[in-house]
């Protein structure tokens, strides 16, 4: 089975500074590999060691994207290779744009069975990326994989759902997008990172996808900073613990919040 | 074991992407050495506390005009000197020419300038290995005695000729190797800094600099609460780096965290309104080796050498800290002598010790020994309050416009020196310890 | 385009009067596409004024419809396309956003109609900032939170049935979850625990002092998620609830953007963590620095005594 995993090389929000006005600073904001999509290289290692296929990291975005340091991150990750498509044009491309490109690239590298991403991304965190690429497609996507397994001619696929865990039977090729918690992925050791140095990395250009133009742009007409974020605090110390659960009791019988 | 195990993986291993690590690796890899530099962060800079001033004549050595490309902040024009009591501030502000050289001292931001630094390492040809921590050191036993052969992170081992131990203050490695032992605490301080930013032209107009001109200031006295030590307020582009130097022992005896003192200091009414405004974007503490040429404990073993921090080559003068350019010299040092040893095909102690002679000629055990008094000599405890009270009695004296007739600068220091809880014996001892040491 | 019409895509029973409300917002008429089961067509059509229903899914799950959902939306190309942000909602909404290759926008507070295009008030990057979004050449497609039950007093629109093939996919199985309905947003008080939390067994603790305040227990995801010490519909935060209580307590929670954006709504923040420098409470108006397992049970004593 030849499994490809979206997943994407992006800062942490938490990091970012943020105006008054709502303008962000991301700067100083490393990025790295968006935090729940080692769930879905460790979903697709097993998968593909259990069928004897292969797995293809696949990421697209802006030039900062293809570092030796990104590379490495992700090929340290039980990858057997990675296809990357980098160009200034997608610095701050929207998740239909992203997954458009995603497609194309998907259909460059060719017969896929099955695509696999992560929960949601750091910086985004929609959880619409894989939804959207899977309707480029045509495929399935189905969000809130918790299991997969493969099975003659296709897929189990196990789902946990606010109405419980459901079981799809799906053929391939499909999207599907893991939880946060399907797996435990691995911690890349020493040989790993010496090992993701060798695999191969193919960078495709964007002008040769052949990629539909978007179909509408976004323009930011005003930022503002939410409100509500930062509050100041009155802290009370707790290392005498009765005392303070007085005082924070007292503090918010006044505050009208008892 | 087979032949085939033992074989090293690479020439040098270098633990620890700081300045120290990431410029011996540069300087390795450029002599044509395979060399990796492994890093627990998850990018080089990543888990470094940010800001600080940078005194950058060896690193230009390294990299000549490394001012121009590099992410350095701005160049400090202005050294103040200030001395706080509770309510007020005498300084000494030194703005010179001279210290308009690019190469002379800049502040950096760490996160950016650690990562720039190991770029340049990876240019050169080394293998940079982020996200990974060190654990242990693999040691055999040797012709010469035992011999570090390599390192191993989790399942993993790696072996190499030489490893280079830039893990920085209080290293696990040097630790491990017996090289050192645990620092006594009267040797060890602890660093809270907080970078906060503000934007440019609000830091040019409160610091008096313009375009890439900077200001470092150099504080002691009320703002550590009288615990030795001292604060710092550094101008980067668009924020400020400022935190405080408190010796371990002394925040102990005085029952006080860091963190305390260092909310007192952001407080104080001298610094409050150079920060007004600003929002913490950073904020973190270290522990700092501030034992000079006393910690300096041995730097070679048997396939094993340590730099920068990791070897306790800091300077805290009371005024300042300098660790970065300290770490730089040592590199260059360890790389020359590393580089030798290889070629020499010998890299047992002795044969690394090529490092220490290297290090010994240099600046850097040239400044440590110059300032090799400053530890105990901070260890006074009047420097930190009686000093600045003094100052500011007299200087209250002189600006004071009370109705009383102006008296001499002379009477109106015994004057206020009386009122002093110092005695003439303490100024005179300090006084010389003083300038021995700075 | 067609400016006139808002469009509201439905695929889980959550269908949420919240869609119908903000399609109502920007649109004349509303307009509703269906995959599921015929009652939560029908649930709608006291409160749209048409109803498209594709059919009953059988085993096929509402992801199946995709392709077909996108294609009847995409013929209309309505100036307004509104879906919820359940895994269901998403699909729907990605399928349409593919099919006329235009942006997803989610955190949407507010929408409003300028003529061709309509302005969406939204919250990006986790929450960190909130944009005025202009949706320029192309229809506008939202994701909004599932609300309440549809709340129609409009005429019955008639079920218009389409007949759609859906993607191939079987449901073989479901085990429903044990939920013993919470109601958070509701709530006005909201005891909230993290990985402050060293055991399953110590939940008690937390639960204790949510009986005392008379409040609903709830966690950060690592205790919904990777330790399910307490169901997923307990969790706060960007991908959890969405709470606005009068009071919320964070035991144990370091405070990370992700979860505190969930609760920017509430009137009062408690924080209690061992770590003074933990970023919660930088975003609290009342905090306890000290162990929550000596601070909580001292706080639910206080309130038991009335002191
Ligand atoms: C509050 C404060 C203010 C200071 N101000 C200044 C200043 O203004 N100017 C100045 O020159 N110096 C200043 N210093 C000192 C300076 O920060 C240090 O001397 C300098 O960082 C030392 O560099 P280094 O490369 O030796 O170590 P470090 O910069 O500490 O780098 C060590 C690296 O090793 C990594 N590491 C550690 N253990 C492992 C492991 N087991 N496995 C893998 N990686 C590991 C760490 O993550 C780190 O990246 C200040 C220090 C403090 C605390
Ligand atoms: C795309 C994305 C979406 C996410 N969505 C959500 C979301 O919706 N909701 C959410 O919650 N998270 C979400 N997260 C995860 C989030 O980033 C944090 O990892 C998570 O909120 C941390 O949970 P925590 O505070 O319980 O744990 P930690 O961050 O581990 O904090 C535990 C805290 O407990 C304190 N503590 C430890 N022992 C004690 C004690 N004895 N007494 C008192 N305090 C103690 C510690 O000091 C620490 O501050 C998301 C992450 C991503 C990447
Ligand atoms: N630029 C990208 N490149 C590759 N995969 C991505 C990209 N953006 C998002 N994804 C995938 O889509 C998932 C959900 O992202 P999002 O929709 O941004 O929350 C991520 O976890 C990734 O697996």
């Amino acid at each position: 089975m030849k499994i490809v995993v979206a997943y994407k090389w992006a800062p942490n929000p938490q990091d970012a500074v943020v105006a008054t006005t709502g303008e962000v600073d991301l700067s100083r904001a490393k990025p790295a590999v968006s935090e729940y999509d080692p769930v879905a290289f460790e979903l697709a290692r097993r998968l593909a060691d259990a069928t004897g296929g292969e797995v293809v990291g696949l990421t697209v975005g802006g030039p900062s994207i293809d570092t030796p340091l990104s590379r490495k991150a992700a090929l340290s990750r039980g990858l057997d290779r990675l296809v990357v498509v980098a160009d200034a044009e997608l610095e701050d491309a929207d998740g239909t744009r992203i997954a458009t490109v995603l497609a194309a690239a998907v259909r460059a590298i060719g017969d896929v069975d099955l695509v696999l991403a992560g929960d949601s991304s750091i910086d985004v965190a929609q959880g619409q990326v894989p939804l959207t690429l899977a309707g480029v497609l045509g495929w399935l996507g189905l969000a809130a994989v918790s299991a997969v397994t493969a099975a003659d001619g296709g897929l189990v696929v196990e789902r946990s759902l606010p109405g419980g865990t459901t079981v799809v039977a799906v053929p391939t090729p499909a999207v599907l997008a893991a939880t946060a918690d399907a797996v435990v992925p691995r911690v890349a050791g020493m040989k790993d990172i010496l090992g993701a140095a060798k695999k191969p990395v193919e960078v495709l250009d964007l002008a040769a996808l052949d990629v539909p133009a978007p179909g509408a742009t976004l323009a930011t007409l005003a930022t503002a900073k939410p409100a509500g974020g930062e509050r100041t605090a009155t802290i009370f110390d707790g290392s005498s613990p009765a005392g303070a659960a007085a005082q924070l009791v007292g503090a918010l019988r006044q505050a009208g919040a008892l | 074991m087979t032949a085939e195990a033992t074989e090293p993986d690479f020439d040098v291993i270098v633990v620890g992407a700081g300045p120290a690590g990431s410029v011996t690796a540069y300087l390795l890899a450029q002599q044509g050495h395979s060399v990796v530099l492994i890093e627990r962060g998850e990018a080089p800079g990543a888990k470094n506390l940010s800001g600080g001033v940078l005194y950058g004549r060896v690193l230009d050595e390294v990299f000549p005009g490394f001012a121009e490309e590099a992410p350095v902040e701005r160049r400090i024009t202005r050294h103040v000197t200030t001395f706080l009591t509770g309510d007020s501030s005498v300084s000494v502000d030194y703005a010179g020419r001279p210290l308009a050289e690019p190469v002379n001292a800049v502040t950096v931001l760490r996160a950016k300038f650690d990562a720039w630094l190991a770029e340049r390492a990876e240019e050169a040809g080394v293998f940079l290995m982020p996200g990974v921590r060190v654990d242990e050191l693999l040691r055999e036993e040797g012709p010469a005695g035992p011999q570090v052969v390599g390192v191993r992170a989790g399942d993993d081992e790696l072996r190499a000729r030489v490893v280079v131990a830039a893990d920085g203050v209080n290293s696990f490695l040097a630790r491990s190797a017996g090289l050192r032992s645990k620092p006594p605490e009267h040797h060890l301080a602890v660093g809270v800094k907080a970078v906060i930013s503000l934007p440019r032209t609000v830091i040019e107009d409160r610091f008096a600099v313009t375009g890439d001109e900077g200001a470092a200031h150099a504080i002691v006295g009320d703002c550590t609460l009288g615990i030795g030590g001292g604060g710092f307020l550094y101008t980067n582009t668009d924020s400020l780096s400022v935190g405080v130097v408190l010796r371990l022992d002394d925040l102990l005896k005085h029952g006080r965290t860091a963190a305390e003192v260092f909310d007192h200091y952001l407080a104080h009414p001298v610094l409050a309104p150079y920060l007004r405004g600003g929002e913490m974007v950073e904020y973190g503490s270290h522990l700092v080796a501030e034992g000079g040429l006393e910690m300096l404990g041995s730097v070679v073993t048997g396939g094993m050498v340590v730099v920068g921090e990791a070897a306790g080559l800091t300077i805290n003068s009371g005024l300042t800290v300098r660790g970065m350019d300290l770490a730089i010299g040592s590199a260059v040092a360890a790389a020359r002598g590393i580089g030798e040893a290889i070629a020499a095909d010998d890299v047992t102690a002795t044969g690394l010790s090529a490092y220490r002679r290297h290090l010994d000629d240099s600046f850097v055990v040239k400044d440590l020994r110059t300032y090799e008094r400053a530890p105990s000599f901070l260890e006074r405890d009047r420097m930190y309050g009686a000093y600045g009270e003094l100052a500011a009695g007299i200087f209250h004296d002189v600006f004071a416009m009370d109705g009383t007739p102006r008296k001499h600068l002379v009477t109106v220091a015994r004057e206020a020196f009386k009122r002093s809880p110092l005695r003439l014996r303490d100024v005179i001892s300090d006084g010389w310890a003083g300038v021995r040491a700075l | 385009m067609n400016s006139a019409q808002s469009w509201i895509v439905v695929a889980d029973d959550t269908a949420a009067s919240g869609l119908v409300d903000l399609a109502r917002s920007v649109g004349d008429e509303v307009v509703a596409v269906v995959a599921g089961r015929r009652e939560v067509a029908s649930s709608l059509a006291s409160a749209v004024d048409r109803v498209l229903w594709l059919g009953e899914p059988d085993q096929a799950p509402v992801e199946a419809y995709g392709p077909a959902v996108a294609a009847v939306v995409a013929q209309a190309t309505p100036r307004t396309v509104i879906g919820a942000t359940s895994p269901g909602g998403r699909a729907l909404l990605g399928a349409v956003a593919a099919a006329l290759r235009v942006p997803v926008l989610a955190g949407v507070s507010a929408l409003e109609a300028d003529g061709d295009q309509v302005v969406v008030t939204r919250s990006v990057l986790g929450g960190i900032a909130e944009h005025r979004t202009a949706v320029q050449g192309g229809t506008t497609v939202v994701a909004v939170d599932p609300g309440g039950a549809v709340a129609g007093d409009g005429d019955l629109a008639p079920l218009e049935e389409l007949a759609v093939t859906p993607l191939a996919a079987t449901v073989t199985e479901v085990r429903p979850a044990a939920v013993a309905g919470a109601d958070l947003g509701g709530a006005r008080t909201v005891v909230g625990v993290g990985r402050g939390l060293k055991a399953r067994e110590d939940v008690a603790l937390v639960s204790d002092l949510a009986a005392a305040l008379g409040g609903e227990l709830a966690c950060s995801r690592p205790l919904a998620e990777g330790v399910d010490w307490l169901p997923k519909e307990r969790y706060i935060g960007i991908s959890g609830q969405h709470i606005a209580p009068d009071l919320y307590l964070a035991l144990g929670i370091s405070g990370q953007l992700q979860h505190m954006v969930g609760v920017r709504g509430a009137k009062v923040i408690v924080a209690v963590n061992s770590d003074k420098n933990a970023p919660v409470f930088s975003q609290c108006d009342f905090g306890v620095v000290g162990d929550m397992y000596e601070v909580v049970p001292a706080l639910t004593a206080a309130l038991g005594t009335g002191s």
